[in-house]
């Protein structure tokens, strides 16, 4: 069982998104704007935040900054479609992850309980997913039992997306984890090392499984295909 | 003798100089009431806030200012064709020498027949001229008929910027009005529906995935669809959801609409024909892959399962085309246009689900962007979805 803030000016959202949570078993605390979410966040331990993009007095993006001022706590932000934008700033200044409304319930609690496994566990990397198998330090991959050549940028790349299983990666974080933040390295650039990567490793290129495009956004790993 | 002499000419003199006196007082106080008429003149036209008032009254003060028998106010019009718009009393212009006036900025005077000056005076504005200003009869001097013009042309500048602000005023606080009214209509619309969606779903759940909860569940998503459409299209209409452009290539904005309308084409095979080298567009690009995407759902919807759905990207001419091809019955030619309307659906798709309004958003949101949306028949047969736009110098 985790501790959960969901914060949402909407009393109708903060009903639904608690009774999801506390029926998948989760301990579920609401507050009514960003400013009592931080108050709640200050005086009690938290496993996991919850809250609405757009509120009266703090909003969720500042929430996000004054949350990453003093905690790594995993933040989750519900978003409306129209604000791709408003993702990438957002993730840029610390969220973990997005759903976007209408979200389905399914959806908002996979992407809690990916939060909340990363959030216990730690990050641990990961090096099997689907018939692929990574060893890092020998710097292989094997498909289906047969070898597979990365070059080392794509290899960095994959690397670094197992480092985080189910996370969503801008295109700017992405560049400054393979290529370092001083590069100048364009999103074009990014998008045909990845695009290399899906042909070696994906089944369907073109409609990836593991490798997902976020539009506008970047990209996320989904282990589970 | 000598006295007598002396006399005579100092008297002679002294009438001379005396007549000059008189002449010079006469000159200055002429120029005095000239200065005082063009203020009262100034301050009339600085009073007059719209054009119609401005020109009420302008060929009476003007009358009056001048000390002539008739004046007229004749003004440009966008064409450039010369109407009189104000006028003491009728009376014959001629045009040709009001057109001199106006096209080449040369002033006519002449004796009148009525006593006084007959007077043709361009009105300037910066170096162009708004019209002409024509006095009959006018007992003024010729000056004081050109600084009338020149204060006329004045006012009525000034009156087009007081007019130009207060447009753009008015269009800021009616754009400010709407868009505070949408973003509210929006929001009552989409809360209860999402709050509603999740509900359903915790309800089919704990149903345990029952014929009915699914239902309900697909009946909600269909719903919420069908108001983010309807919302789209009040938003279009309105003239509020202006392009946001960046430069963005062609492979990222097919990418975006597969992820974002991918679920649609489950049970189509698909076929990606997109370059390597890049294609630049300079879109909104949410707006573009909302179109794209609008291309996907009428192929998938409109075509047999397991046929296949191309989408492809080229460079042609400048022009970057986005196209999705799919192998479905197709629209008749006659219906390409017209199906591309609000609404507007084809009696054979009565049975599918659907409002008519993708397309439509499609072709708003398309055109938005600088390009044209295009339906014809696909080659081998069904419909050619084909948005063209200007490749980015």
């Amino acid at each position: 069982m985790s501790r959960i803030l969901v914060a949402d000016d909407e009393a109708a959202i903060r009903k639904v998104v608690r009774d999801a949570l506390e029926k998948a078993g989760h301990d579920v605390e609401t507050a009514i704007d960003g400013e009592e979410a931080i108050s709640l966040f200050e005086s009690a331990a938290f496993d996991l935040i919850v809250t609405d993009l757009n509120m009266p007095n703090v909003d969720g993006l500042e929430l996000v900054r004054r949350i990453r001022r003093s905690s790594v706590l995993p933040v989750l932000v519900l978003t409306v479609r129209q604000e791709e934008r408003e993702k990438v700033r957002l993730l840029d200044a610390g969220a973990d992850d997005y759903v976007t409304k209408p979200f389905g319930v399914a959806e908002l609690l996979a992407r809690a309980r990916a939060l909340l496994r990363r959030g216990h566990a730690g990050s641990t990397p990961l090096n099997r997913f689907g018939d692929i198998e990574v060893n890092p330090e020998a710097r292989t991959v094997v498909r289906n039992g047969q070898g597979v050549h990365l070059t080392p940028t794509e290899f960095s790349l994959l690397v670094t997306l197992l480092g985080k299983p189910g996370a969503v990666w801008t295109h700017r974080q992405l560049i400054a984890a393979v290529w370092g933040s001083a590069a100048g390295v364009s999103s074009d650039t990014l998008r045909v090392h990845m695009g290399s990567l899906r042909r070696k490793l994906e089944t369907d290129p073109d409609r990836p499984k593991f490798i997902r495009t976020e539009p506008w956004v970047g990209y996320r790993f989904s282990p589970e295909g | 003798m000598w006295r007598l002499v002396v006399f005579l000419v100092s008297g002679l003199l002294i009438g001379r100089l005396s007549a000059i006196g008189r002449e010079r007082l006469r000159q200055v106080e002429t120029e005095r009431a000239d200065l005082a008429n063009l203020t009262r003149l100034s301050q009339a036209f600085l009073s007059d806030t719209t054009r119609e008032s401005l020109l009420g009254v302008a060929a009476d003060r003007l009358g009056n200012a001048l000390q002539a028998k008739h004046v007229s106010v004749l003004l440009g019009d966008a064409a450039g064709k010369l109407d009189v718009r104000a006028s003491t009393s009728r009376f014959d212009v001629r045009q040709d020498l009001a057109d001199i006036a106006y096209r080449q900025g040369n002033s006519a005077a002449f004796p009148s027949d009525l006593g006084g000056t007959d007077i043709y005076l361009p009105i300037p504005v910066g170096v162009q001229r708004a019209g002409v200003l024509v006095a009959r009869g006018m007992a003024s001097s010729d000056r004081m008929a050109e600084g009338c013009a020149v204060l006329l042309g004045l006012a009525i500048e000034r009156e087009r910027f007081v007019r130009l602000e207060r447009e753009a005023e008015e269009t800021k606080t009616s754009d400010q009005m709407k868009s505070t009214l949408l973003a509210a209509l929006a929001h009552d619309l989409k809360t209860p529906v999402a709050a509603a969606r999740a509900a359903v779903e915790n309800w089919a759940e704990e149903a345990g995935g029952s014929p009915m909860s699914r239902l309900a569940v697909d009946q909600i998503q269909a719903l919420t669809r069908r108001i983010g459409e309807l919302m789209d299209v009040v938003r279009l209409d309105s003239g509020l959801a202006r392009p946001r452009r960046e430069i963005v290539s062609a492979a990222e904005v097919v990418e975006a609409a597969l992820v974002r309308f991918g679920d649609a084409l489950s049970r189509h095979a698909l076929f990606l024909d997109v370059p390597r080298q890049e294609i630049r567009l300079d879109v909104d690009p949410s707006q573009l892959t909302e179109a794209l995407g609008h291309g996907l759902e009428n192929a998938a919807r409109y075509s047999p399962a397991g046929t296949e759905i191309r989408v492809s990207a080229a460079a042609l001419d400048g022009r970057a085309l986005l196209r999705v091809a799919d192998r479905g019955p197709g629209i008749p030619a006659s219906e390409q246009e017209r199906v591309m309307e609000h609404f507007v659906r084809l009696p054979q798709a009565a049975s599918l689900p659907g409002t008519g309004l993708g397309l439509s958003i499609a072709k708003s949101l398309v055109e938005m962007n600088g390009g044209a949306l295009r339906l014809s028949e696909a080659p081998g047969g069904g419909t050619l979805f084909e948005i063209d736009l200007p490749e980015p110098a």
